[in-house]
């Protein structure tokens, strides 16, 4: 009993305060204004790469497609993921119909995924977080013919401050003539509500002049984080606006303002998009100044069985299309199995 | 700088691996997969969209 009660009162315990000890010389300056920033409190403003993150969620312009598609999901294993897949479509206008196989495992560390189509193309990712605030990404595209230039390699790290973000990435590096796309970015809170950034873009190849362009970047959050606000402008004179409103626990709203401003053409793109998440299906709307007018429904027939139907009509170019595809997870876990392994929480990793 | 001829065997030493890698990466999350899952699925549900 008498060797715990001196770690109750801490406070006065020499050897408590001691982990801290102010160091002199030219790092106190440091550490004081390490100090000062940690009391500023300021939160984690997000990756200049998920700048738009909210707004990309509600618009729908990555989920429209036409034709037919279905997914067969098979969890092989929860506690480490363990999934293959099997994905067919066809009756597109403009794609022949494709066959893709994938296969993903991930852990709380680590993430691997690689499609392979039928052509013998494959695609691959893989994602390791050294800590829980550094992460390596890695993504690479092969094409079976290996014919250069149809090959992208793109090395990626993450670095998570306290207060801000910083990304180095790498697009096919080449070491012998050192050519490649390389982006440096970096987002700072400066205020709760308001982070400032930059990302810099550094083309090297030998045919073309190696040219650099930094843009600059701006967000704002609303306190309770109803709401955000983003801008960027690139040196070509190119504005993006963004505005996400979640309007209830159900809807979001998301407008877009793209305005380029170029010596050679000036151009502008409004989009509107608005997104409902009810029990079982999840439906999105999306109007935008080019006159095109698109529908998105994700419905969920049960836990493993979900169907999404789309459409797009462009009035100006009076085109259509139409896509609807089913989505099938199974698991060749017993159900014993899988209440068992769903205890244990899945893992982090699982987010793409 | 490097030579030309080291040029050209960093070249090839690439060219190799990225045909490895494009005819590894899938078996090897298969094999990673197949060998840490918990319990250990059977190949044939494994590869086969219908099983």
């Amino acid at each position: 009993m008498a060797a715990t009660l001196p770690a109750k009162t801490s406070a006065i315990d020499p050897f408590a305060a001691a982990p801290e000890p102010i160091p002199s010389g030219p790092f106190s300056i440091f550490h004081r204004l390490s100090k000062w920033r940690t009391d500023l409190g300021l939160p984690y403003p997000g990756n200049t790469e998920d700048l738009t993150k909210e707004v990309k969620r509600t618009q729908l312009t990555n989920l429209l497609y036409d034709g037919a598609r279905a997914d067969l999901a098979k969890a092989m294993s929860m506690n480490p993921l363990f999934q293959v897949t099997h994905s067919f479509s066809l009756g597109s206008q403009t794609m022949p119909p494709t066959y893709s196989f994938g296969a993903m495992y991930g852990t709380e560390k680590s993430f691997l995924h690689g499609t392979v189509d039928h052509d013998g193309n494959v695609t691959s990712r893989w994602h390791q977080s050294w800590s829980p605030k550094s992460t390596t990404k890695m993504q690479a595209q092969s094409a079976s013919s290996g014919v250069p230039g149809h090959s992208v390699a793109i090395f990626e790290h993450d670095y998570q401050g306290q207060d801000y973000s910083l990304n180095a990435k790498a697009t096919n590096p080449w070491p012998t003539d050192m050519s490649g796309i390389f982006v440096f970015s970096y987002l700072q809170s400066l205020t709760r509500n308001l982070a400032l950034g930059g990302e810099c873009l550094v083309t090297r190849s030998p045919m073309m002049p190696s040219g650099n362009a930094t843009s600059l970047i701006g967000k704002w959050t609303s306190t309770d984080k109803s709401w955000i606000a983003s801008a960027s402008l690139m040196p070509d004179n190119t504005l993006n606006a963004t505005y996400w409103h979640k309007l209830s626990e159900k809807v979001d709203v998301a407008a877009e303002l793209m305005m380029s401003a170029g010596s050679v053409r000036r151009e502008g793109l409004a989009t509107l998009a608005a997104k409902y998440d009810l029990r079982m299906s999840t439906f999105r709307a999306q109007v935008d100044s080019a006159g095109k007018v698109g529908a998105v429904l994700e419905q969920r027939f049960t836990p493993v069985f979900a169907f999404t139907l789309n459409g797009e009509i462009d009035h100006f170019k009076n085109t259509a299309k139409v896509g609807f595809g089913v989505q099938i997870e199974s698991s060749t876990l017993s159900d014993e199995e899988l209440s068992a392994q769903m205890g244990v929480p899945p893992p982090g990793a699982l987010v793409i | 700088m490097p030579s030309e001829e080291t040029k050209e065997v960093i070249n090839k030493v690439l060219e190799v691996s990225r045909a490895a890698f494009h005819y590894a990466w899938i078996p090897a999350i298969i094999y990673v997969g197949f060998t840490r899952s918990n319990p250990t699925p059977s190949l044939i549900k494994l590869l086969s969209p219908l099983a």
